[in-house]
């Protein structure tokens, strides 16, 4: 990330967001809104001494998916690129109530600026990617697994980063209480192949799950039962690393998870186990929760602005398939990544590669090769009505000297013009009302059946 | 009771898709309906609706994209106001007005596309053939 | 009460400063519209039957764009007006608008829900009337299904194919018409075919149709023309809340995306 931050032919516009996409491939305009983070990018040099000494502290923070803190100027996460703090003026004194600027007087540069506005910049560009990312399923839905009501019940993001060595707890898997746990559930399918909630499979929990059990493994002497539908290990080494998982002396059990409750302190899990065909029930002292991938809270609004559709289970829709995964019904703007769909690593970073392979051929061609579907008008038949006008979507018909005129650029072959024109004056190349209308008779032909 | 003869006018980018999504996931659904493509779901004027109706369909379904999800911005708005107004027109002039029908169907809704055809069907096999009504 | 002598003294007026005045003239007991330009000629102003004198000034004023003119206009001959304006088949700055109010008999037999215009006028003769409740479409409505094919199959098997009702609609200004198109309507074939024929016009009067009836009077088969589109304007207006001829800035609803929230 930071060779990106470094590379002259990249611009990054964090804690930014799109506003609106208007033009066409080749010519998009693109409205952003740079967010006040209220500390200038160009003074500031990430030495972190406005975040040591800012009084705000202990807010959830939400990188450490609220198993740790952060103060109210903070930078994301020891990674962030660019290394600049942001402001939560939610939480901020200074914002609240009017006193302390602790930061603004320490800081060696001068860099943070309470008055910093919002900044709108208009883009143009020729191609747009859109790579958004997902959402984790959020377990509180899933109530019967006591997230959020019972201790020691964790997401899968929030026991990543309790084994992390720059996490809260400096990478010790401890439960709430500080003692090591000495049983370990890990639930697989939260979310996710679930009628209730989202039908399809996310793809990659199976194998985190392996991730999170051996992490459990190589840091404690815990026992570890894993309870799974399926075990998908589809990858490059993947059903080697189930294996060896299965070596280490994990339990897996086939059958979700139906259901965890306190009980002596410590907390039952509950399941069918298939293989056996009985019901089990094992104590542990911390589960785990296999968390689905889903669509971004915003993906609606976000396919509105870049003209994307989306397919059932509410991920970015590619054009095709199998072939065209990267590409979409709008031209010029290409997805890539788990706003697609859910995928693990090797495959995200493929997809990009193609995205971007696919979006520079494109640019390089210098010229797009545009679809023969423009209106045309027949200027000896058009009353200059105007109609037309105001039907098009795209404000691509224009009066002129009482005739319509269609501009060819802006049509994109709709043909909303056409379906309207009373003396049929507009007309459709490759759709028109003859076409049509052979096409029709064609489907109502009555056959004889030798 | 007669096999209804059922044409559909479906758009490229939302309603077409989703029945080539009932086709290859395989899905039955009845086989009196023709899909005929057109770009967009406002194309659809309604001349070709009522030359149709007068080559010898029993009944039409036009089908475009959900509000909001046009590929063409809003061309699916005209269609949503001229389908009703031509619905209105068959009504008092004592043609069911049964027989045209608008549905938004999007690309992944290959299901209740077969779902909607299926019905669409039903409802037009209780209906007199059209050619009681052209003669 | 006389219309007649007020209007001819309005005409007379207007001719001073109007290039001519479009009205109805009566010679040999017959009348049609005429291009007034003498004041002498006001002898033989007339002011019944009316016709679509609407769509004689769209022809006039294409052909002499700088001419200043005037109109006698009924109401329904000033919401054909309104319309024709909104599509730029005229150019009202070069009009002026001379307002006659039908008589409590002529808007019953119109059944005229606004028997008087009230728009675009500067002058105004005649007493306005109360509109009509139309009797008509209310019958049409109380048919069942099967009484609304058949009433409307053997009104549509008189028509002869005259295209009265298309040259006598002040809405009716295309230069080349969908409905002498073969590919919508067989040449050659009367009557022509149900329902496109029918439907086609009908469907093209949605938004613009003001009721002016001048289709109905114009056509020799006495189909009932007037009523049907009737209806389809109630429609519009309810579904819309578009009422044609009304307000010169409401735009044609069928071509405008919908208002919805996303």
């Amino acid at each position: 990330m930071v060779s990106v931050g470094q590379h002259e032919n990249i611009e990054i516009l964090s804690y930014s967001e799109v506003e609106e996409v208007s033009g066409f491939v080749g010519n998009f305009k693109v409205r952003v809104r740079k967010k006040a983070r209220y500390v200038d990018e160009e003074l500031c040099t990430g030495c972190g001494l406005c975040q040591e000494k800012c009084p705000a502290k202990g807010i959830s923070s939400e990188f450490e998916a609220g198993m740790g803190t952060r103060k109210a100027i903070y930078i994301p996460f020891p990674q962030a690129v660019p290394r600049v703090p942001v402001i939560d003026t939610e939480n901020c004194i200074w914002f609240q109530r009017g006193r302390c600027g602790a930061c603004q007087k320490l800081c060696p540069r001068g860099a943070v600026d309470f008055e910093q506005e919002d900044e709108i910049v208009e883009l143009e560009v020729g191609t747009i990617i859109v790579a958004t990312g997902f959402d984790l399923f959020d377990c509180s839905r899933t109530t019967q697994y006591g997230y959020g009501r019972c201790d020691n019940v964790l997401d899968s993001m929030q026991f990543e980063r309790l084994a992390h060595a720059s996490g809260p707890t400096g990478g010790r898997i401890v439960l709430k209480d500080g003692r090591e746990p000495e049983a370990v559930a890990i639930l697989h399918c939260i979310g996710s192949r679930d009628e209730n909630y989202n039908r399809y499979c996310s793809r990659v929990c199976c194998m985190y799950s392996l991730k999170l059990a051996h992490l459990i493994k190589d840091a404690t002497k815990a026992q570890v039962y894993q309870f799974y539908i399926d075990m998908r290990a589809f990858g490059k080494g993947y059903e080697e690393f189930y294996e060896r998982l299965q070596k280490e002396g994990v339990v897996f059990i086939r059958g979700k998870a139906a259901e965890v409750v306190p009980h002596d302190g410590r907390l039952l899990v509950k399941a069918e186990d298939a293989n056996l065909g009985r019901l089990v029930q094992i104590p542990v002292d911390m589960v785990v929760l296999s968390a689905g991938l889903e669509p971004r809270h915003d993906a609606a609004e976000v396919a509105h602005i870049f003209g994307l559709s989306r397919s059932a289970d509410g991920f970015f829709l590619e054009k095709h398939p199998k072939l065209a995964p990267v590409e979409t019904a709008s031209d010029g703007v290409f997805i890539a990544g788990t706003c697609q769909g859910p995928k693990d690593i090797p495959d995200t970073v493929a997809q990009a590669g193609a995205a971007a392979v696919v979006a520079l051929a494109m640019m390089d061609k210098g010229k797009v090769t545009l679809e023969p579907f423009i209106a045309q008008v027949d200027e000896e038949r058009c009353s200059g009505c105007g109609e037309c006008v105001l039907a098009c979507p795209y404000k691509a018909i224009e009066l002129v000297e009482g005739k319509a005129q269609v501009s060819e650029t802006l049509c994109k072959g709709c043909g909303t013009c056409v379906g309207h024109c009373l003396p049929k004056a507009i007309t459709l190349p490759h759709f028109t009302d003859e076409q049509l209308v052979a096409e029709m008779q064609g489907a109502l032909m009555e056959l004889e059946v030798a | 009771m007669y096999e209804p003869k059922i044409v559909a006018y479906a758009c490229t980018y939302c309603s077409y898709p989703g029945a080539d999504l009932a086709g290859t996931s395989r899905i039955k659904y009845s086989p009196n309906v023709n899909i005929i493509r057109v770009l967009c779901s406002g194309r659809v004027s309604p001349e070709l609706i009522l030359r149709t109706f007068r080559e010898g369909a029993d009944g039409v379904l036009v089908l475009g994209c959900h509000f909001g999800d046009c590929h063409f911005i809003n061309g699916n708005h005209r269609t949503a106001k001229r389908i009703p107004v031509l619905k209105g027109i068959l009504e008092f002039s004592g043609i069911e007005p049964e027989r045209l029908r608008l549905e938004w169907v999007s690309a992944s809704e290959g299901e209740r596309f077969a779902h909607l055809v299926d019905e669409f069907t039903e409802t037009i096999r209780q209906l007199p053939s059209i050619k009681q009504v052209i003669r | 009460m006389n219309r007649l002598e007020p209007l001819r003294k309005v005409v007379d007026d207007a001719l001073d400063k109007m290039d001519g005045v479009i009205a109805l003239r009566k010679t040999s007991g017959l009348v049609a519209p005429y291009l007034f330009r003498d004041k002498e000629e006001l002898d033989e102003l007339t002011i019944s039957p009316k016709y679509p004198t609407p769509a004689i000034l769209r022809l006039i004023q294409t052909a002499h764009p700088e001419a200043k003119l005037g109109i006698v206009c009924r109401g329904c001959e000033e919401r054909g007006l309104i319309e024709m304006a909104k599509r730029n088949q005229i150019d009202l700055e070069r009009i002026r608008v001379i307002g006659l109010a039908c008589t409590a008999e002529e808007a019953e037999e119109c059944r005229c829900a606004k028997p008087y215009p009230s728009v675009l006028i500067d002058t105004h003769v005649g007493v306005r009337t109360e509109p009509v409740v139309n009797k008509l479409t209310e019958e049409l409505r109380q048919k069942d299904m099967a009484e609304r094919l058949e009433f409307w199959r053997s009104q549509f098997d008189k028509c002869i194919k005259c295209y009265g009702c298309r040259n006598a609609c002040p809405q009716c200004f295309c230069p080349e018409c969908t409905l002498e198109n073969d590919l919508w309507v067989d040449a050659g074939k009367v009557p022509p075919p149900f329902p496109t024929f029918y439907l086609i016009r009908a469907m093209h009067t949605a938004g613009k149709c003001v009721g002016c009836r001048e289709c109905e009077l114009a056509c020799p088969a006495h189909i009932p023309l007037t009523t049907l589109y009737t209806l389809i304007r109630e429609e519009v207006g309810e579904m819309f809340g578009y009422e044609p001829g009304v307000d010169l800035e409401a735009q044609p609803p069928l071509v405008l995306p919908m208002e919805v929230e996303s």
